[in-house]
């Protein structure tokens, strides 16, 4: 009997690989707490809260936080997708809130890969939009690049607006 | 010797060629009213020795120192008063010369004047055409320069002016896109900025997802 393959879902709270990195790191360390306790029998160790993404992140791919296995899958699945999950570099002019990175995530991961991670950075000389890198083109999706597409349109707006400053001003009772 | 001394030479000499000629004249005056009386003619034969020799006494008598002297003395008057007379004319002659030698000088000079004078404007009207003739090549030289200076600076402002306007074009976005962020700088929020992102995503959705296999 073939069953289907649950994939792995990620959510967009999880941009870039240091997410990815910063959830590894409280796996492990919920981990070690765990052996720890373990270890030290009688003597009760408080177990660290898991973020809210963490939490997040294992409710939605049904992993036990509390169980080591499920620790484990979890570590190995986003070890998986740090290692193998495309990496797209985008640069805006201002520091992005997290609804727009989000909204772009959600894009991306629904349009180009499942588990595509984001590296954000800042380039204020684009003015607006953003520059898409993949591993191997850039993406000029700025304003500038935009308007450099219309550069016929907007001479021929120039060309308009000069011509327009040039002709004489109609006169007051002429009609 | 000037003019006046020579004048006073020729009027001597003058007054006394009339002397002599004057003493001639009464010498031959007196010939005549002796030879007429033929009739006496022997009774004056006959009294030729007496005559004669009392002729040499009067003669004698005549021509005495006084008769001499008071000859003398009318000759000089005469001298004098043909001197006057001749010194008139000379002086009236001298006048005449003298005016028309100033009307000669005159017109002498004022030929030779007008002469040099018309040399002197023939001169000054070269001189003034060569001066024309070259300003007028300066002139033309001038306009020629200013013509071809013309046409160069024409030919370099156009060409400057193409190169501007291709420079501007060819920056035409980087220049919108300069004066979109000095005009509204960072009041454009990414929110707002989100459906353009989106919809230039869509645009390239292809070349990303085949760049993302690629890279896979």
């Amino acid at each position: 009997m073939a069953l289907k393959k649950k994939i792995f879902a990620l959510p967009v709270q999880v941009t870039g690989r240091t997410d990815i990195n910063r959830l590894g790191r409280e796996l492990e360390q919920i981990e070690q707490i765990s052996i720890s306790s373990s270890a030290a029998k009688g003597k009760a160790i408080p177990a660290p809260r898991p973020s809210n993404i963490l939490t997040q992140l294992a409710a939605s791919n049904s992993y036990d936080l509390s169980r080591s296995d499920g620790r484990q899958q979890l570590a190995a699945a986003l070890a998986k997708i740090h290692d193998h999950a495309p990496l797209l570099h985008i640069s805006f002019a201002s520091e992005p809130s997290p609804k727009v990175v989000e909204t772009l995530l959600q894009w991306l991961r629904s349009n180009i890969h499942v588990y595509a991670l984001l590296q954000i950075g800042l380039a204020p000389a684009i003015g607006a939009g953003c520059v898409l890198r993949t591993p191997n083109k850039i993406f000029d999706l700025s304003l500038g690049a935009s308007l450099q597409k219309q550069k016929p349109y907007l001479v021929q707006l120039i060309k308009g607006a000069a011509l327009k400053k040039q002709a004489p001003a109609p006169t007051a009772g002429g009609k | 010797m000037d003019i006046g001394g020579i004048l006073l030479i020729i009027g001597g000499a003058l007054a006394a060629i009339a002397v002599i000629l004057y003493f001639d004249w009464r010498s031959r005056v007196k010939k005549p009213a002796a030879k007429s009386k033929d009739a006496k003619a022997v009774e004056a034969s006959k009294l030729a020795p007496i005559i004669s020799q009392t002729a040499e006494e009067d003669v004698e008598h005549i021509f005495n120192e006084d008769f001499r002297e008071e000859l003398r003395n009318r000759g000089r008057l005469h001298f004098e008063k043909i001197i006057g007379e001749n010194a008139m004319f000379l002086q009236q002659d001298l006048r005449q010369t003298t005016t028309q030698l100033n009307e000669y000088m005159r017109a002498e000079i004022t030929r030779t004047l007008q002469v040099e004078f018309k040399k002197y404007e023939q001169s000054i009207v070269d001189a003034k055409q060569l001066a024309l003739d070259s300003m007028e090549k300066t002139v033309t030289t001038i306009e020629q320069q200013r013509q071809l200076l013309e046409t160069q600076m024409q030919t370099q402002a156009e060409a400057e002016r193409n190169q501007i306007i291709a420079r501007f074009e060819e920056q035409l976005a980087g220049i919108v896109n300069h004066y979109v962020m000095q005009a509204i700088g960072n009041q454009i929020d990414l929110s707002d900025q989100l459906e353009f992102i989106i919809a230039e995503l869509e645009n390239n959705k292809a070349a990303i997802l085949e760049d993302i296999k690629r890279g896979a």
